[in-house]
């Protein structure tokens, strides 16, 4: 159903944008699927934590936000890629590609957001049903329609298990299998990611093309990254875990990503006052991480991706942990 | 050698053949049905659940259609569309009599050239390539080949191609096999 008012915007995108529009409208192509032939969920339902019947290893993409904690299973989100939600009282898009594994939370105001059935660099093409205008996700602003070359903004998301989510927020809600639509939520037309196979196997081949190539990782292979308007910078998981403490130079400014070993994912800072932080001594807890140093830091928004797709948008992304 | 009725009425004359028809057509359609995603695995234990009728006509794609209901029969799931079935079983008869009518026009004593037939069996890729439950169709997925990009841009013509391949197909065929007999 459309609506009138446009979604939120800014000025441009949030990252720096390393192709320019008319490049990114000539990648796009068509998935397959025709507008809205996956369906978002605009009218979604929730369960309590108990009742959600998940596995603790399975993937939830989470959501925290005033307050309020909300889990959002892969197995469903694979096949509807947007939830048109309402929560503490702020209207989002929970989105999700399942080609390119990237989780992204949008503001979207009186409007929704819905699936364009095409694509670029793999990546969701989401259309707002204000304007009409194309949004690849990852970008995080519009590449077509009245809105092209505003940016969305942008609210964190956790790719993180189910486990892992509840010990930190135990009162979350889960969305619920109510969604309005008959699916097979058992089953993920993709692979799995537990055990891992299928398309999201790291080696796996990408099956559409994109705009720029980049072997240094495997396609799949999971990057935590951050793209601000310096420049972006992508850190192998693995790296990540092992140095705790990132600090990265983009242009003239110093960004610190620390590793969440809860949630198995990493949170990113513009550390302006070049503070020193001791992992050791921070605490993780569910309104984020919080000890020494961390006062002075400035969040960020960071995500995880696949290589493929990360490099893809970001062709002149730095990478870290890999050998030079 | 008696070559029987002509037209549809000789090339379904018996029993027999009128079996083989309806075993290829359910072969085909169960085929069709797994390649598109409404059959799949993921399933435990016995369930059968109708929620949303509303969406009977409701398109998600071309000629393919949303699910109504759900059965479950052990590790089986099928999301049922009572549209996708019943063009799943009109594609497998409309093949089914392709290879019927070039079976008997194999028979022939003065052997005909298969073009028709051979037309309506080339339908059987575009039918199954149109199924994707996301992105790109899952045979492309499953085979992890990075053509999915050139296939995905025609899915919108592949049911239709398949079916006017079968239906050109079958009349070529039985033209054959009018001016054989």
């Amino acid at each position: 159903m459309a609506v009138a008012a446009s979604p939120p915007v800014l000025p441009e995108p949030s990252g720096s944008v390393m192709h320019d529009l008319a490049a990114f409208r000539q990648a796009v192509r068509s998935g397959g699927p025709p507008k809205d032939g996956i369906p978002s969920i605009d009218r979604p339902h929730f369960v309590a934590a108990e009742d959600a019947g998940l596995a603790d290893e399975e993937i939830v993409i989470g959501l925290y936000l005033n307050g309020e904690a909300r889990a959002y299973p892969q197995r469903i989100l694979v096949w509807h890629e947007i939830v048109n939600d309402e929560v503490a009282g702020e209207a989002l898009s929970i989105t999700y590609c399942p080609l390119t594994g990237t989780a992204l939370g949008f503001r979207r105001g009186d409007t929704e957001f819905g699936v364009s059935g095409r694509l670029v660099n793999s990546n969701l093409v989401m259309y707002d049903r204000a304007t009409d205008s194309e949004w690849p996700q990852m970008l995080g602003g519009a590449i077509a329609g009245e809105l092209a070359g505003r940016g969305l903004e942008e609210v964190r998301l956790f790719w993180t298990t189910w486990g892992a989510w509840r010990a930190r927020y135990p009162e979350t809600r889960v969305l619920s299998e109510r969604t309005g639509h008959v699916r097979n939520y058992r089953h993920d037309p993709y692979g799995s990611y537990v055990p891992l196979r299928g398309y999201y196997r790291p080696d796996s081949g990408r099956l559409f093309p994109v705009m720029h190539d980049d072997s240094r990782l495997p396609p799949k292979a999971p990057v935590f990254g951050l793209r601000a308007p310096e420049g972006a910078v992508a850190i192998t998981l693995e790296a990540l875990s092992r140095e705790a403490v990132i600090d990265v130079a983009l242009g003239e400014s110093t960004y610190t990503i620390i590793h969440d070993p809860g949630l198995e994912t990493g949170w990113a800072y513009r550390n302006s006052e070049g503070e020193a932080i001791d992992h050791d001594a921070l605490t993780f807890g569910a309104t984020g991480i919080e000890g020494p140093g961390m006062a002075a830091l400035e969040p960020v928004h960071g995500f995880e991706a696949m290589w493929f797709a990360w490099a893809a948008f970001y062709p002149d992304t730095e990478l870290i942990g890999v050998a030079p | 050698m008696s070559v029987g009725r002509p037209g549809l009425g000789g090339v379904l004359g018996s029993p027999g053949r009128c079996l083989t028809l309806g075993l290829i057509a359910c072969g085909y359609a169960l085929l069709y049905l797994w390649l598109g995603g409404d059959i799949a695995g993921g399933g435990s234990g016995w369930q059968a659940s109708f929620p949303a009728w509303s969406r009977l006509l409701e398109p998600r794609g071309p000629l393919q259609f949303e699910p109504v209901g759900l059965l479950m029969a052990g590790p089986l799931v099928w999301t049922f569309s009572p549209l996708n079935t019943l063009l799943s079983l009109l594609m497998g008869m409309l093949l089914g009599l392709n290879l019927l009518v070039g079976w008997r026009l194999w028979r022939l004593p003065r052997r005909c050239s298969l073009r028709g037939s051979s037309l309506g069996l080339l339908a059987v890729l575009p039918g199954l390539l149109a199924g994707g439950a996301c992105c790109a169709p899952l045979l492309v997925i499953w085979l992890g080949v990075p053509v999915a990009g050139a296939v995905a841009g025609l899915a919108p013509l592949l049911v239709p191609v398949a079916l006017l391949l079968l239906l050109a197909g079958l009349w070529l065929g039985l033209r054959q096999l009018a001016q054989a007999e």
